[in-house]
């Protein structure tokens, strides 16, 4: 029978598997917030233009968003990028990116810090049969990518589709205009984001595993659930 | 005249605190044992023995006294050296056999072999099947009874080919027929030379240890060697 070799992925697959409602739960947390950042992120990287009857773009907007087009019939069209404008959505960015970033690394870190206190007593095992702290370590933290990595997928192979293809975003500025946004996502903001995911996983796992694992094997052995 | 043994414990000291007082788990403990050496450590709970088994395979630290485990004095070693030590020179047993959940018999057998150089996924099924679970490689801990789990964790114990096997009440979670298997298999083991020591209540294991001490409070009240191997008393034992 043909197996494959048995390595710390292997393991970290099996346990995420098991444990597979907190795998979710954490997956979907995470995609969900890649997907936000990256939503947030294309606004600011889109083709903004201020919006103006007479404008191909009208043709757009109506196919979108049914009556937008009587709303904002009165704008000029100005193709320069108001420089305002992308300040004030900028530091919007930059805000709830922040905000968003926190909330995550919060979730994720907690979920872990939970499912790392139900597992003491495997670590007691793993220690005893002689792994180090940092072996110990090295497993958790390749489930702490694992998950990093599939929320990144999730994001990107479906929420940027949705981001990019089915949205249009008209920002109202008050007696600046009504810009239009044409979301847009540099492939490097793509990779940024894959370094973001898994480092929040790794940074959240190590934080919550840490003690844990390099408390004394016998006081985990003596956990039991 | 100073004899060498494969485990030397001298004047071992080691207390806990547990709820703000000391609890004084060995109280100058000595022990000489020699390889292939079968032994039993018997007594009340709470007489020392797991923190005996604990403080030889390298999981404890004692407070003072010397212990030496085949030539290595463990008190000299690191954190990861004393990981090292484990993963080469012992195999842990324990009571409620602590397999991992999420992995199969084959892959909690790979365990501790994880991080090693050589793939031993071959040995790893051979030994499944010499404890008699050649058909339940694929199977996770919750499909298995008590007793398959223990033989499960007896070869995860044997994958790094240990010089000793530590087994804490390895048959105390288990029904009396299935216990008598494993003490057999414990023998076939101690006959190809690995040196056992385990902690039982149970008379009828304790009887087939080549030793039997019983600790009481921290030190040894009484040690007894069989008078021939393998048989201290077998009253209700066939073979």
């Amino acid at each position: 029978m043909a197996r494959g070799t048995f390595n710390s992925a292997s393991y970290g697959l099996s346990h995420l598997r098991h444990d597979l409602l907190r795998t979710v739960s954490m997956i979907s947390t995470l995609s969900i917030t890649i997907a936000f950042l990256l939503l947030i992120s294309s606004l600011y990287f889109g083709m903004t233009t201020e919006l103006s009857s007479g404008d191909e773009r009208k043709g757009i907007l109506e196919g979108t968003i049914p009556g937008s087009l009587d709303m904002y019939q009165e704008f000029q069209i100005d193709d320069s990028i108001p420089e305002e404008a992308r300040t004030t959505l900028m530091n919007w960015l930059f805000l709830t990116s922040f905000l968003i970033f926190v909330v995550a690394l919060f979730i994720i870190y907690n979920t872990m810090a939970i499912a790392v206190e139900e597992r003491r007593a495997e670590i007691g095992v793993l220690r005893s049969v002689g792994f180090s702290s940092r072996e110990v370590m090295r497993i958790f933290l390749a489930e702490g990518a694992f998950i990093g990595l599939i929320s990144w997928v999730i994001a990107v192979f479906l929420g940027m589709p949705l981001i990019v293809n089915l949205s249009v975003y008209l920002i109202d500025r008050g007696e600046q205009g009504v810009f239009f946004v044409q979301p847009t996502i540099p492939y490097e903001l793509t990779l940024l984001s894959l370094v973001l995911s898994v480092a929040l996983c790794l940074g959240s796992t190590y934080l919550a595993t840490k003690r844990s694992v390099l408390m004394s094997p016998v006081d985990m052995l003596r956990h039991r659930d | 005249m100073d004899d060498v043994h494969f485990i030397e414990i001298e004047d071992v000291h080691k207390g806990y605190t547990v709820g703000g007082s000391l609890v004084k788990a060995l109280d100058g403990f000595s022990l000489h044992l020699d390889e292939g050496e079968m032994c039993a450590l018997m007594g009340p709970s709470g007489a020392g023995k797991t923190t005996l088994l604990n403080i030889i395979g390298g999981l404890d630290t004692v407070d003072s006294g010397k212990v030496v485990v085949g030539g290595i004095d463990l008190n000299r070693l690191g954190e990861s050296q004393k990981a090292s030590f484990r993963k080469h020179n012992v195999g842990f047993i324990f009571q409620f056999f602590n397999l991992i959940p999420s992995l199969t018999a084959l892959e909690n057998v790979l365990v501790p072999a994880m991080f090693g150089r050589s793939d031993l996924s071959q040995r790893a099924e051979d030994l499944l099947v010499r404890v008699g679970l050649g058909k339940r490689l694929d199977h996770l801990p919750k499909m298995m009874s008590g007793g398959e789990r223990q033989r499960v964790a007896i070869a995860r114990a044997l994958i790094n080919d240990p010089k000793v096997l530590l087994a804490d009440e390895p048959t105390g979670n288990i029904d009396s027929e299935t216990a008598r298997e494993i003490v057999h298999l414990f023998q076939e083991l101690n006959n190809e030379g690995t040196t056992m020591i385990f902690a039982t209540h149970d008379r009828l294991v304790a009887g087939r240890a080549k030793v039997m001490i019983r600790i009481r409070d921290g030190r040894i009240s009484s040690r007894k060697k069989s008078p021939k191997d393998g048989m201290i008393h077998l009253r209700d034992e066939k073979e």
